[in-house]
């Protein structure tokens, strides 16, 4: 409601506005009619003295002074005394100079003798009252070429009884206005509110739990329904947040109550009678290793945590990606050979991005090991499966005949063209299944959900959570050119982080 | 070794000062800040270990003031907060080393002890010997017995690393920091893969193995 008041208010002042200025241009429009009306009598009297004389001078000058109206004349003989005219009490410096001049009078005395003639005599008390007042009058005057005096004139109350007239006419008409613009608010600010009562309800019952509730959308078509459609669709996503949310703590959960309970059970274990101090020292280690194992969980967590916060976004500074990229191979090369693989560098040189170099390495690192363990660990004789036991890699050191060199490169690519900078890890392993290809990045996933192997399951989420902090994009794909190999036992993997460059 | 003990957590705390003194050091321990800048100030000691978050006044800020007052005394951070630019602002406060909790111990011993050997002057030298083994740090050359060997940049960063804490355990994410700059545990043991070839090339052929894996802890190089 209070919407509405300030509608009608501001209706309001701009009437008023509105009506001032009318007024004001009216007042100034029949100012120059008047103007141009007396300029034009002049005119014509002048022509009258001068073609049929003095005489008939007089006789028009009777004539328009008789005519109703509230026009001034007054014509005098060279002496001074008046000859024809209604307008008795001319100031005598009128008559001296010829020019235009203003001043008041009284118009009982002025026009005394003569009938007051108003443009509407029917309210003749209004009238008599008026007459009454001091009038102001605007006269010109001349001297003819005989030495008569004509004064020419209007009297100026007529001109501001006419404005009144308009004005009050023009203020009925806005009082009208503002009744009726009221009602017609009133109205609309009850429609608007109740509109905007069904979104208050909605979000009320949403914030009371129910979080399937959405704003109902009416079949107007308006601006509200806009609104709706927009808030309903903030809702949904809001929604699908809330439920991957959900799914993540719910593989938290699991990820690390599982590790947990072993822990625990272990430590029963070797606290059972019977046990020997062997079996207590192995049931330490086993501790030990197994609350590294969860810290490196949750670390990791915590990384991608951070990173899809955005946290790192402010550290992030101008970056060698090529340099980096071949800083980590450098660590890398040594053990990927001794697992029986070759690391092949097409690295262009002097790549920069606005980057963050540990975050990057730690990504390209996540590759590198997937790489590692799915194509040359145990894990790469199962075909089709990224999901095996955590075995022993010397065995597979040991028969390379099983596959050729070729298939044992990890290939590290970075290039760039104007718009993006590409780092891909590419191997000739087993690949994935295809349909898996987008939930590898989800956290956790293991495909096939085997959960005994090592690793968090969170290495391709940190690292799409590193591309998502560049603005950029984490692909998984097979890898092109494994293709061309028959015995590969798989049509490989491609991991492409595309990074865009953003000046 | 005299060792100062910052820390809130009593049993971590305890823990700590009775590893330490199996292994052969003298530890106090201190359990809030204002009583731990009250003893740094007040001893002598060869070693701080300081929680960053400590009750009456955190870590950064003990630092800090002992730096101010011109104790140079080394100091390793140990925090919850393993992030880098946590790390960051924990060195830059003055703190000569960062330990993300939770630690083991051998990790937290070797650092101490190489931090407790920074500030004598054999780090500064240009030359360093291990038995016959020779590391000239101006002409970058690697000799053992006399006979040269041939090292890649990285190898010989690593040795480098290696030779001037000799005799002193160094973990392989120390190693990680010093040598690659890198502040994460890598799954796979790249590490090792490193020193067993920087091995090769040092040991091969000598009765003497320098080069020593220390089972559960790192590395050392001792004659």
């Amino acid at each position: 409601m209070r919407l509405t008041a300030l509608f009608i208010l501001m209706f309001v002042v701009f009437s008023v506005a509105l009506l001032g200025y009318v007024g004001f241009q009216s007042s100034i429009e029949i100012q120059r009619v008047q103007a141009r009306d007396v300029a034009w009598e002049i005119r014509q009297l002048r022509n009258l003295n001068r073609q049929r004389g003095t005489r008939a001078l007089a006789v028009a000058v009777q004539r328009l002074s008789n005519q109703p109206g509230r026009g001034i004349y007054y014509l005098g003989n060279p002496s001074g005394q008046m000859v024809a005219g209604n307008f008795r009490f001319i100031p005598s410096y009128i008559l001296l100079e010829p020019g235009q001049y203003s001043f008041s009078y009284s118009p009982q005395r002025a026009f005394e003798g003569f009938e007051l003639s108003g443009p509407d005599n029917a309210d003749a008390s209004e009238d008599g009252k008026r007459a009454q007042r001091k009038a102001q009058a605007v006269v010109r005057s001349l001297i003819l070429e005989n030495g008569f005096r004509l004064v020419v004139g209007r009297d100026i109350v007529q001109r501001r009884d006419f404005t009144i007239i308009i004005v009050r006419t023009m203020l009925l008409g806005v009082i009208g206005i503002i009744l009726l613009a009221a009602l017609a608010g009133v109205l609309t600010a009850r429609r608007v509110l109740a509109r905007i009562e069904t979104i208050n309800a909605t979000s009320r019952k949403i914030m009371s739990g129910n979080m399937s509730e959405r704003v109902p959308i009416t079949s107007r078509d308006d601006e509200f329904d806009e609104l709706a459609k927009g808030l309903n669709e903030m809702l949904d996503r809001i929604e699908s947040l809330m439920q991957g949310l959900k799914e993540v703590s719910d593989n938290i959960a699991h990820d690390l109550k599982t590790p947990l309970t072993r822990l625990r059970n272990q430590a029963e274990a070797a606290l059972r009678e019977g046990s020997t101090d062997e079996d207590h020292r192995q049931a330490l280690e086993k501790t030990i290793s197994e609350s590294d194992r969860l810290i490196s969980t949750f670390n990791a967590l915590l990384l991608i945590a951070r990173v899809e916060a955005g946290a790192h976004s402010d550290g992030l500074g101008r970056v060698d990606v090529s340099r980096t990229v071949l800083d980590v191979c450098d660590l890398y090369a040594p053990a990927i050979e001794d697992a029986g693989g070759l690391l092949q560098l097409e690295v262009e040189p002097g790549i920069y991005l606005n980057s963050s170099r540990e975050l990057l390495s730690q990504a390209l690192v996540n590759l590198l090991e997937n790489a590692i363990k799915y194509s040359l660990g145990s894990e790469a004789r199962q075909p089709g499966s990224r999901t095996a036991h955590d075995g022993e890699r010397e065995d597979d050191v040991s028969d390379p005949c099983k596959r050729s060199d070729e298939l044992k490169r990890i290939i590290v690519r970075v290039e760039q063209d104007a718009g993006e900078v590409r780092i891909s890890v590419c191997d000739f392993g087993p690949g994935i299944p295809a349909h898996e290809g987008e939930r590898v990045l989800e956290r956790f996933v293991r495909l096939e959900k085997s959960r005994t192997e090592t690793g968090s399951g969170l290495g391709l989420a940190l690292v799409s959570a590193v591309a998502k902090l560049h603005k950029g994009s984490l692909v998984i794909r097979n890898n092109p050119s494994a293709a061309a190999f028959k015995a590969s036992s798989g049509p490989g993997l491609c991991a492409i982080i595309s990074l865009p460059k953003i000046p | 070794m005299k060792i100062l003990l910052i820390e809130d957590d009593r049993e971590a705390a305890n823990y700590l000062v009775q590893a330490l003194g199996e292994a052969g050091h003298t530890a106090h321990h201190a359990a809030d800040g204002e009583t731990g800048f009250a003893m740094a100030t007040g001893m002598d000691y060869d070693v701080l270990i300081v929680d960053r978050m400590l009750p009456r006044r955190d870590g950064i800020s003990i630092i800090e003031s002992l730096r101010a007052e011109g104790n140079t005394t080394p100091v390793l951070i140990l925090s919850a907060l393993g992030e880098v630019e946590d790390r960051v602002t924990g060195l830059r406060s003055g703190g000569d080393d960062y330990l993300a909790k939770p630690y083991s111990f051998s990790e937290l011993l070797a650092r101490i002890e190489v931090l407790a050997r920074r500030s004598s002057p054999s780090e500064a030298s240009t030359v360093f010997q291990v038995g016959d083994l020779c590391l000239d740090r101006l002409s970058r050359e690697v000799t053992r017995g006399g006979k040269k060997i041939s090292l890649q940049p990285r190898e010989y960063r690593l040795l480098e690393y290696l030779m001037k804490y000799s005799g002193q355990v160094v973990t392989r994410t120390m190693l990680l920091e010093n040598v690659w700059d890198y502040h994460f545990d890598p799954q796979t043991n790249v590490i090792d893969v490193h020193m067993s070839r920087l091995r090769a090339k040092i040991d091969r052929g000598h009765k003497t193995q320098l080069l020593q894996t220390i089972r559960g802890a790192g590395y050392m190089i001792r004659a």
